[in-house]
């Protein structure tokens, strides 16, 4: 399997080149993927609870805003 | 006219005198560079105009000038010119770095050190925005890195066009000088925050993006950058294409902190999952 591809451009040389991630940077990769979908899964647990919620209220989002207005 | 010694009795020519003339009077064309260049003798007492889109240097080297001798350097190029020390000491009191439009004068106080004066960039850099990364940096791979940023401008932008992830639903994230490290970083989507940790280790500049349009545009501004004293903040939108119905946007305004005080030099822009699979990134310095 063909390891991910990091590029680099260096600012005060112009010069870009693109490489093979190193160990460490794979690593990094997945714990920022992990990380990435932690929160996604809690902001998506937020999301149906909200809407559980709403469904046990019987009332919608809009009604909950102006409710709280 | 190049610093030279005068001998008795020696007779001036015309074109001699004009140059002397124009020298005195602080005028006279520059000599035009137009790569990295090394100073020699025969620059002493003259103007050089670097011009180059890409960054470049001017090297300074000892055993070339006397104390006195002076050398103005002058960068039209829309890449950065660094005033470089090579085998010679070169201090200043602000950076070595010329923007576009900005000049400086290098006063050697001996043989081999040189104090480097910066003047005030010309009005049409003032309040302006240069791209520093020339011709925008294509997002390929899963991570991008824009390195070695100068620290001659006031805030930077960084604009990205036409982002596209490869996995449907991944985003963009952005790490600050490479830093991983946990609590560094804090994002914040409401006005106020009286007490906001620092949480994150990188920022997240876009939602869930959809793997088959692109139409992004993703634009985050860092404000003071350079200073060494205080934490960074910045600020940022992004519309990128909804995942479940790509006409419709998936929609990002926040603002960013960073809780260390080093100058940010460097910006990773990488995807949370998989690779890119489009999308420019330009970064602006605006003066």
């Amino acid at each position: 399997m063909s390891k991910p591809q990091i590029k680099e451009y260096n600012c005060e040389t112009g010069e870009e080149i693109i490489r093979d991630a190193s160990a460490a940077e794979i690593a990094q990769m997945a714990l920022d993927k992990a990380e990435a979908d932690a929160k996604k899964a809690e902001a998506d647990a937020k999301v149906t609870a909200k809407n559980a919620l709403l469904s046990k209220l019987g009332i919608t989002a809009e009604e909950a805003v102006l409710l709280l207005s | 006219m190049a610093k030279q010694t005068f001998t008795t009795g020696q007779v001036l020519t015309a074109a001699q005198m004009t140059s002397l003339q124009q020298t005195a009077m602080l005028g006279g064309a520059a000599s035009a560079k137009t790569a990295s260049y090394t100073l020699v003798a025969a620059d002493a007492g003259t103007a050089i105009s670097m011009s180059n889109a890409s960054a470049t240097t001017i090297t300074v080297n000892t055993a070339l000038f006397a104390a006195g001798d002076t050398v103005q350097i002058t960068n039209l190029g829309a890449g950065v010119c660094t005033i470089t020390a090579g085998t010679a000491t070169v201090n200043t009191s602000a950076s070595l770095a010329l923007a576009q439009y900005e000049s400086g004068t290098l006063d050697f106080t001996s043989t081999s050190a040189a104090i480097f004066i910066k003047g005030a960039g010309a009005s049409a850099a003032s309040g302006g925005m240069t791209l520093i990364n020339t011709g925008g940096t294509t997002l390929t791979g899963s991570s991008v890195s824009i390195s070695s940023i100068p620290a001659t401008y006031k805030n930077l932008q960084l604009v990205i066009q036409n982002y596209r992830p490869a996995t449907d639903t991944a985003r963009v994230a952005m790490r600050i000088n490479g830093d991983s490290t946990a609590n560094r970083n804090a994002q914040l989507f409401t006005f106020t925050n009286d007490n906001a940790p620092f949480d994150d280790t990188n920022v997240n500049l876009t939602g869930d993006t959809d793997n088959g349009a692109s139409n992004a545009l993703i634009i985050v501004n860092l404000y003071d950058y350079a200073n060494t004293t205080t934490w960074k903040i910045g600020d940022g939108f992004a519309a990128t294409n909804n995942p479940t119905t790509p006409t419709n946007i998936t929609y990002r305004s926040y603002k960013t902190f960073y809780n260390q005080t080093g100058a940010i030099s460097s910006l990773t822009i990488y995807s949370t999952s998989g690779n890119f699979t489009s999308g420019t990134a330009y970064l602006y310095g605006v003066s």
